[in-house]
């Protein structure tokens, strides 16, 4: 190759090597992967950047492996594009694995090409968003590969509740290589293409003998609906990077800011009418959660989180007034609307999320209660329950909560009450603040008086009816404090926003620890 | 086919189809009562019902099929 001399000839010496190293792993790898329906790595960040606002790093990175006749291949960026750019005009550090380079396979530099955006993602305090599709570790480079997912794995949790971690899973995620995802604050995966596993369909069928597919095993819908791995399932590479940018529309670009406020065209001081005779007559009737919540926010600012996983909790960021929240709501349509291990972890763990990034949480609370059984009890309810208890009583951002109907026993504790140090508590008049159910709370107190009534279901009937008149409602609580107000549901809207507005400074002290021991 | 399953433990109080229905997903196939709730229980796919195993009444457990799809 003759080795430029003049200045123009260094100038098209540059744009030959720019395009050389754009090309990835050539045109027919290019072609493979459009023909599994995915995007090239370029073509994502692309699509998820505002337009022309890439800059690419370490473009010419090559691997230095001269084991198992590696030395004769080197290709230009080594198997992962990254840099940074804006989405709505903010900046944002990204790293896009490149299927078409060695399958995406990670070796030493490709490692430290990852580790310099996160760390530079954490020096200027933005997010940093990993596009995955990578068929693991590079097996020719043996161990300097493992050394660099740790680094990888360490900087994930390093930057965790320091700025936005956010992956996106687009091809294969196996091995080892799940666990920087893992770490990350939101991992989208799109049907069909993509899967995460820690041991293959191979590795499964040599030790147990079971037959399983990698999307059986792992796909997108097993990680949605499933083990709770991750939280959004996309249709296509275009539309999940779409969710991303919308995702990164209600969170700040770090633990010191607060999220954008938007203006809104929602007024605040909207009433909603059918929100009063929203909640069913009998408080055995389910009624749509979602529907309710939807009335109360900014038009059409709802957005759900593992909206697939433990149906019988809704988390979900919206606006109020252009203000970012994140929502908490049990779902009397699903289990309901009952706590149980998989709703736990998911609203600790969404909770959390919030706090750490200056995100005020408005729970809406209709919980009957924790879910009985043995397979509750076995799986740790006691410990996965505790993690709720947690998230709300550390959480320093402000805390609103609504109680539409039933807030029963320890659930009503768990779900941001005023005890655990939610700052605003309201309830709608149709709300129930009891220990349990009136007709429960009437067999065990009054057992030996029902057994001797002359006519023990006039007598139960009488009791319970009793009961219902002194603590199936909000107003025990509210003579006690433990709601603040109780508002007419077609103003809830307003009521919420005052309440946000107000607490817009919030600040709280916490005693002075390395760190608390969260029930893990 | 595809087995649609009681979530939790409870009595059907209502069964909303019948053999030969076609239904899409999220359709109400029974409602369940459990916990003092009555819960919608709804088709998690579209499809054929091809066998009603529980009738209102019944008592069912977690997991105990209540609705085949074909």
């Amino acid at each position: 190759m003759k080795v430029p001399e003049t200045t123009k000839e260094k100038i098209a010496e540059l744009k030959r090597r720019d395009d050389e190293a754009k090309m990835g792993g050539g045109q027919g790898r290019i072609d493979a992967q459009h023909a599994k329906g995915k995007m090239t790595a370029r073509e994502r960040i692309e699509a998820l950047l505002d337009e022309g606002s890439f800059s690419e790093f370490d473009r010419f990175v090559v691997h230095r492996c001269n084991d198992f006749g590696m030395e004769k291949s080197k290709i230009p960026g080594d198997g992962v594009v990254t840099g940074y750019g804006t989405v709505n005009g903010r900046p944002l550090f990204v790293f896009s694995q490149d299927f078409t380079v060695f399958g995406g396979s990670l070796s030493g530099p490709f490692g430290e090409k990852v580790c310099k955006v996160m760390d530079l993602a954490v020096k200027a305090g933005a997010p940093i968003v990993g596009l995955n599709d990578s068929g693991g570790a590079r097996i020719q480079e043996g161990v300097v590969s493992l050394g660099s997912y740790g680094e990888i794995f360490r900087r994930n949790v390093l930057a965790s509740g320091v700025v936005p971690q956010i992956s996106a899973i687009m091809g294969p995620c196996a091995g080892g290589a799940v666990y920087s995802p893992a770490i990350t604050d939101f991992i989208f995966m799109v049907d069909q293409t993509s899967y995460m596993h820690i041991t293959g369909p191979q590795v499964i069928k040599t030790v147990t003998g079971e037959d399983v597919t990698s999307e059986t095993l792992g796909g997108a819908k097993v990680h949605n609906t499933k083990s709770g791995v991750a939280q959004f399932m996309c249709n296509s590479d275009a539309e999940c990077l779409e969710q991303v940018r919308k995702l990164l529309s209600y969170l700040p670009q770090n633990w010191e800011q607060k999220p954008p406020e938007l203006t809104c065209a929602d007024s605040s001081e909207r009433a909603d009418k059918d929100l009063d005779d929203f909640i069913p007559d009998s408080s055995k009737a389910p009624y749509n959660m979602k529907q309710l919540i939807k009335k109360v926010v900014d038009k059409g600012s709802f957005f759900e989180q593992a909206k697939h996983f433990a149906k019988n909790m809704i988390t979900a960021f919206a606006r109020l007034g252009g203000m970012s929240v994140g929502i908490v709501a049990n779902n009397p349509m699903h289990l309901a609307g009952c706590l149980d291990i998989d709703a736990s972890r998911k609203c600790s763990r969404f909770v959390r999320f919030c706090d750490a990034f200056n995100i005020p949480v408005i729970t809406f609370v209709d919980v009957p209660g924790f879910l009985p059984g043995i397979h509750q009890e076995y799986g740790g309810i006691i410990t996965h329950g505790s993690k709720v208890i947690y998230a709300y009583c550390e959480a320093t951002v402000p805390l609103i909560t609504v109680i539409t109907r039933k807030a029963y026993g320890g659930a009503y504790d768990v779900m941001g009450s005023k005890h655990h140090g939610a700052d605003v508590n309201f309830a709608f008049p149709t709300a129930e603040i009891a220990v349990m159910g009136p007709e429960g709370a009437v067999n065990i107190i009054f057992r030996k008086e029902i057994n001797e009534a002359e006519d023990k279901a006039a007598r139960h009937k009488e009791l319970v009816d009793n009961y219902r008149a002194r603590f199936a409602s909000p107003y025990y609580a509210a003579e006690l404090g433990y709601v603040d107000e109780i508002i007419m549901p077609s103003q809830t809207r307003s009521k919420v926003i005052r309440a946000l507005n107000a607490l817009k400074n919030k600040r709280t002290f916490r005693p002075v620890r390395r760190h608390g021991n969260v029930p893990l | 086919m595809a087995d649609i399953k009681a979530p939790m433990g409870g009595k059907v109080i209502k069964v909303s189809v019948n053999v030969g229905d076609s239904i899409a997903e999220d359709d109400e196939v029974a409602v369940l009562e459990a916990m003092k709730m009555e819960m919608p229980i709804l088709s998690e796919e579209d499809g054929t019902v091809a066998e009603v195993k529980v009738s209102a009444g019944q008592t069912v457990e977690a997991e105990q099929v209540l609705v085949v799809l074909s």
